[in-house]
C-alpha cells in the first residue's frame, strides 16, 4: 500500500518545480519593480544667520522623474549636528508642496562646532515607498557683522565690521551688501560692491529722502551666500528716512467706499431727484383715481 | 372732410386679418424658442452664452442699450412736439408712446436676462450703492417705465370711453373692458382739467427723465476706465444716438401701421416730410457726435486706443463699424436731404436702415472695447479673445425683439393708434355732426 509509483514521484516533482519557479519569478519581479519605481531625492540646504536673532536652514527637496525636475513634497527631513564622531539630532521638518522646508533655531548656541570652530550639519531623508533615502551635509563657520550708524559732516553712514567669531579675527576683502528692507524687494544703497577693508569694515552713506513708516528704516548689512560662512545679516534700525504720509481713504466717504460711506452729495442730490420724480409719478397715479371719481 | 362715423370706422381697433394672424404667430414662435433657450440658460448658467472673462457684456447689453435708445422716441416726439405746439404730431404720438413703453419694458427685461439668475435682480436693490451707475440705472428704468405708461394712458382715456360706446352693441365684453380702463371718463370739465394738467406734467417730466435715462446708460460705460468708453462725449453721444434710433423706429412702425390699417388719409406725405426733416436733424446731430467720438482719438490716441480704433476702422470689426456708420447714419441722412427722399417709401427704407444700423452700432460700442483691455489678454483659451453670440444668445435676443414687436402689435390691435378724440377735435367733426344733428 505504501508503494508509490515512479510516475507519481515525477508528477509531484514537476508540480513542486512549477510552484517554485512561479514564486521565485514573482519575488524577483517584485524586487525589481521596487528598484525601478523608487526615485532618488536631491537635497539642497543653505544656512542663514540673523545677528542677535535666529538661525535657520532653507532646505529644498527635488527629484528627477521622467527627465523633469519635480519638487518632492511632504517628506520628513531630520537635521543633525555632527561633531567629530558624535551626532546630535536637532529636529525634523516636513517639506511643503513646493518641496521646501525651513528649519529654525533660536540661536547658534543650539549647535556645537568642532575644535576648529567648524559647524557641520547634516540633513537626511530616510526614504519611503516612492523615494530612496538621501542626505546632504553642509559645513560653515560662524561670522559676526557688527553694524552701527555714524554721522560725519552732517552725512549719515552705516558702518559694518565683519569678523570670524571663533578666531575673533577680522575678515577683509569680503563683499557686503547694504540694503533697506522693503516689502517686495530690498532697496540697495551705496556702491554695487562694498568690499571690507583691512579693518574688515565698510562705510556706506545713507541717502536722504528714503521713505519709511514714521521715518524709520531697517537697514540690512548682508554677507551673501559665502562659501565659508553662509549668509549672515545684521539689521539696524535707523530713524533717518522721510516719514510716509498715509494717504489711505479708508473709512472716508468716497466714490469707491461701501454704501454706508456714500459721499453726502451723492446721498442728497440723487435722492432729492428720485423722491421728487416719484412724488410726481404718485401724484399722477392719484390723478387717475381722481378722474375715475369725478 | 370725413364725418365722425367715418373717423370712428377708420380709427377704431380691428380684428387681425390673415397677415396679422400669421405675423402674431410668427412672433409667438420666436418668443417660445427664446423662452426655451432662456430656461436652458437659467438651468445651465451663462456658460451657454459666449460671454467669458473678457467679453463679459455681449449681445444682451448691446440689445439693452438699443431698447433704451429706442424708448427715447417718447421724449423727442411726444413731449417736445407737444410742448412746442406742433399740431402735425397728432397722428404720430400714440404710436410713439406705444414704441416707448414697449422698448423700455423690454430694456428692463433684458437686464434681467443678462444677470443670469433672475433672483439676483433683488441684489441690485438690497446691495445698492448710490456711487454705482448700475444703481442709477436700476432706479431710472422703472421710473421711465412708470412715466411711459402714464404718457400712453392719460391721453388714451377719452378714446377708451369712445371705444366703450362704440363696441357696446357689437362686442359687449370688449366694451366692458374699455369701460373699466376708461376710468368713468365722460369728458367733464373737471376730468379734462385733471387730464390736461397731468399730461403737461408728464410731457415736462419725460424730457429730463429721458435725458437722464440715456445719460446714465452712457455713464454705465464712460465711468469705467476702458478704451472707447472713457469719454466725456459719451452722454451727449448716446442722447443724439437715441434721438436718431427713436425717430428711425417711429418712421418704420408708422409706415407699416399706415399701410396695414390703410391710414393714408390721416398719416399723409406731409407727416412723412416732417418726420424726414426730424430724422435729418437727428442724423446730423449724431454725425457730429460721431466725429467727436472717433476723429479726436485718432489725433490723441495712445497705443491701446490706437489698437482699438484700428480694429474698428480697418480690423476685425470694420465691416460692422462701416455698416453702422454708412447704412445706419450717412445713407438715411442722404435720403432725407432730398424732397423725394421724404416720401413714405424712401422714408421707410431710411427708417429700416436706421433701426438695423442702430442695433449694430450698440454692438460695436459694447463688444470691441471689452476685447481691448489695457493689460494684454493672457492665460485664457484662444476663443476667449473673440466674441460672437452663441445660439442661445441669438434666440433669447430675437425673442426680446419679438416681445417688443408683439407688444406693439397687441397695442395696435386693441387701441386706436391715432387719437380719435383729438383728431375729431382738430377736425371739428363732433361739433359739425352735433350741429347737423340739431
Amino acid at each position: 500500500m505504501n508503494f508509490i509509483s515512479k510516475s507519481q514521484i515525477k508528477l509531484r516533482f514537476v508540480l513542486l518545480a512549477s510552484i517554485s519557479v512561479f514564486l521565485l519569478s514573482t519575488l524577483v519581479q517584485s524586487l525589481y519593480a521596487q528598484d525601478t519605481e523608487k526615485n532618488s531625492v536631491r537635497l539642497k540646504a543653505n544656512y542663514f544667520k540673523i545677528m542677535d536673532s535666529e538661525v535657520y536652514f532653507n532646505i529644498a527637496a527635488s527629484s528627477r522623474i521622467d527627465r523633469q525636475n519635480v519638487d518632492v513634497a511632504n517628506i520628513d527631513i531630520i537635521i543633525t549636528n555632527e561633531i567629530e564622531d558624535e551626532e546630535i539630532e536637532l529636529g525634523k521638518v516636513t517639506t511643503n508642496m513646493k518641496g521646501e522646508a525651513k528649519f529654525v533655531l533660536k540661536s547658534l548656541s543650539a549647535m556645537r562646532p568642532d575644535s576648529t570652530g567648524l559647524y557641520t550639519i547634516s540633513m537626511s531623508f530616510k526614504g519611503n515607498d516612492a523615494f530612496k533615502r538621501a542626505s546632504k551635509s553642509i559645513s560653515f563657520r560662524d561670522a559676526t557683522i557688527k553694524a552701527n550708524l555714524i554721522t560725519k559732516d552732517s552725512v549719515n553712514y552705516i558702518s559694518a565690521t565683519l569678523l570670524d567669531t571663533a578666531k575673533d579675527s577680522i575678515l577683509s576683502d569680503q563683499l557686503l551688501n547694504v540694503q533697506v528692507q522693503r516689502l517686495f524687494r530690498n532697496l540697495r544703497i551705496g556702491k554695487e560692491f562694498n568690499s571690507t577693508d583691512e579693518n574688515g569694515t565698510i562705510l556706506v552713506p545713507i541717502e536722504e529722502g528714503i521713505p519709511g513708516v514714521d521715518g524709520n528704516l531697517t537697514l540690512e548689512v548682508v554677507l551673501n551666500d559665502s562659501d565659508d560662512y553662509g549668509t549672515v545679516k545684521a539689521l539696524v534700525k535707523a530713524p533717518l528716512g522721510t516719514p510716509i504720509v498715509d494717504e489711505s481713504t479708508f473709512d472716508q466717504r468716497k466714490m469707491w467706499s461701501p454704501r454706508n460711506k456714500t459721499p453726502l452729495f451723492l446721498l442728497i442730490f440723487p435722492n432729492l431727484i428720485i423722491f421728487g420724480m416719484w412724488a410726481f409719478i404718485i401724484y399722477l397715479f392719484i390723478n387717475l383715481f381722481r378722474i375715475a371719481k369725478t | 372732410m370725413k364725418n365722425y362715423d367715418t373717423l370712428l370706422k377708420d380709427l377704431t381697433p380691428r380684428k387681425f386679418g390673415k397677415r396679422g394672424t400669421i405675423w402674431t404667430v410668427f412672433l409667438l414662435l420666436i418668443i417660445i424658442a427664446g423662452l426655451i433657450a432662456y430656461i436652458d440658460q437659467v438651468i445651465k448658467g451663462q456658460v451657454v452664452t459666449n460671454m467669458r472673462d473678457y467679453a463679459l457684456w455681449g449681445i444682451y447689453i448691446s440689445n439693452f442699450v438699443f431698447f433704451v435708445a429706442t424708448s427715447f422716441v417718447g421724449s423727442v416726439t411726444v413731449a417736445i412736439l407737444r410742448l412746442t405746439n406742433n399740431s402735425w404730431r397728432t397722428p404720430l404720438v400714440r404710436i410713439a408712446e406705444i414704441i416707448t413703453l414697449a422698448a423700455i419694458v423690454m430694456a428692463g427685461v433684458t437686464i434681467m436676462i443678462d444677470m443670469g439668475r433672475p433672483d439676483r435682480l433683488l441684489n441690485l436693490f438690497i446691495h445698492a450703492r448710490l456711487q454705482s451707475p448700475i444703481t442709477w440705472d436700476v432706479i431710472i428704468v422703472p421710473t421711465s417705465i412708470a412715466l411711459s405708461f402714464l404718457l400712453l394712458y392719460f391721453p388714451l382715456l377719452p378714446d377708451l370711453a369712445i371705444l366703450k360706446k362704440h363696441f357696446k352693441k357689437t362686442k359687449p365684453t370688449l366694451s366692458k373692458w374699455y369701460g373699466k380702463l376708461a376710468l368713468n371718463w365722460e369728458g367733464s370739465k373737471a376730468q379734462k382739467a385733471i387730464q390736461e394738467k397731468s399730461i403737461k406734467i408728464i410731457a415736462i417730466m419725460i424730457i429730463p427723465v429721458g435725458i437722464m435715462l440715456q445719460t446714465i446708460d452712457a455713464w454705465l460705460f464712460s465711468t469705467t476706465y476702458r478704451i472707447g468708453w472713457d469719454s466725456t462725449n459719451m452722454g451727449a453721444y448716446f442722447i443724439s444716438g437715441a434721438f436718431l434710433a427713436g425717430v428711425g423706429a417711429l418712421i418704420t412702425v408708422v409706415y407699416i401701421i399706415r399701410k396695414v390699417r390703410r391710414l393714408e388719409n390721416y398719416i399723409t406725405d406731409y407727416h412723412f416730410d416732417k418726420m424726414g426733416k426730424f430724422l435729418g436733424l437727428a442724423a446730423l446731430t449724431y454725425l457730429y457726435f460721431n466725429i467727436n467720438e472717433y476723429l479726436l482719438p485718432i489725433f490723441t490716441a495712445p497705443v491701446e486706443e490706437d489698437i482699438h480704433l484700428n480694429a474698428l476702422v480697418s480690423g476685425e470689426y470694420a465691416g460692422l463699424f462701416w455698416f453702422s456708420q454708412i447704412v445706419g447714419l450717412l445713407l438715411p441722412l442722404l435720403i432725407v436731404l432730398f424732397n423725394k427722399g421724404r416720401k413714405p417709401g424712401p422714408m421707410f427704407i431710411a427708417g429700416i436702415m436706421v433701426v438695423i444700423g442702430s442695433w449694430w452700432k450698440r454692438y460695436i460700442i459694447v463688444t470691441p472695447t471689452l476685447l481691448h483691455p489695457f493689460l494684454p489678454i493672457e492665460g485664457v483659451p484662444e476663443s476667449w479673445h473673440h466674441y460672437f453670440p452663441s445660439l442661445h444668445e441669438w434666440l433669447i435676443t430675437a425673442a426680446t425683439l419679438a416681445m417688443a414687436l408683439l407688444m406693439i402689435t397687441l397695442f395696435v390691435r386693441y387701441l386706436p393708434v391715432i387719437p380719435i378724440q383729438r383728431t375729431a377735435d382738430e377736425r371739428a367733426l363732433l361739433k359739425t355732426d352735433k350741429n347737423s344733428e340739431s
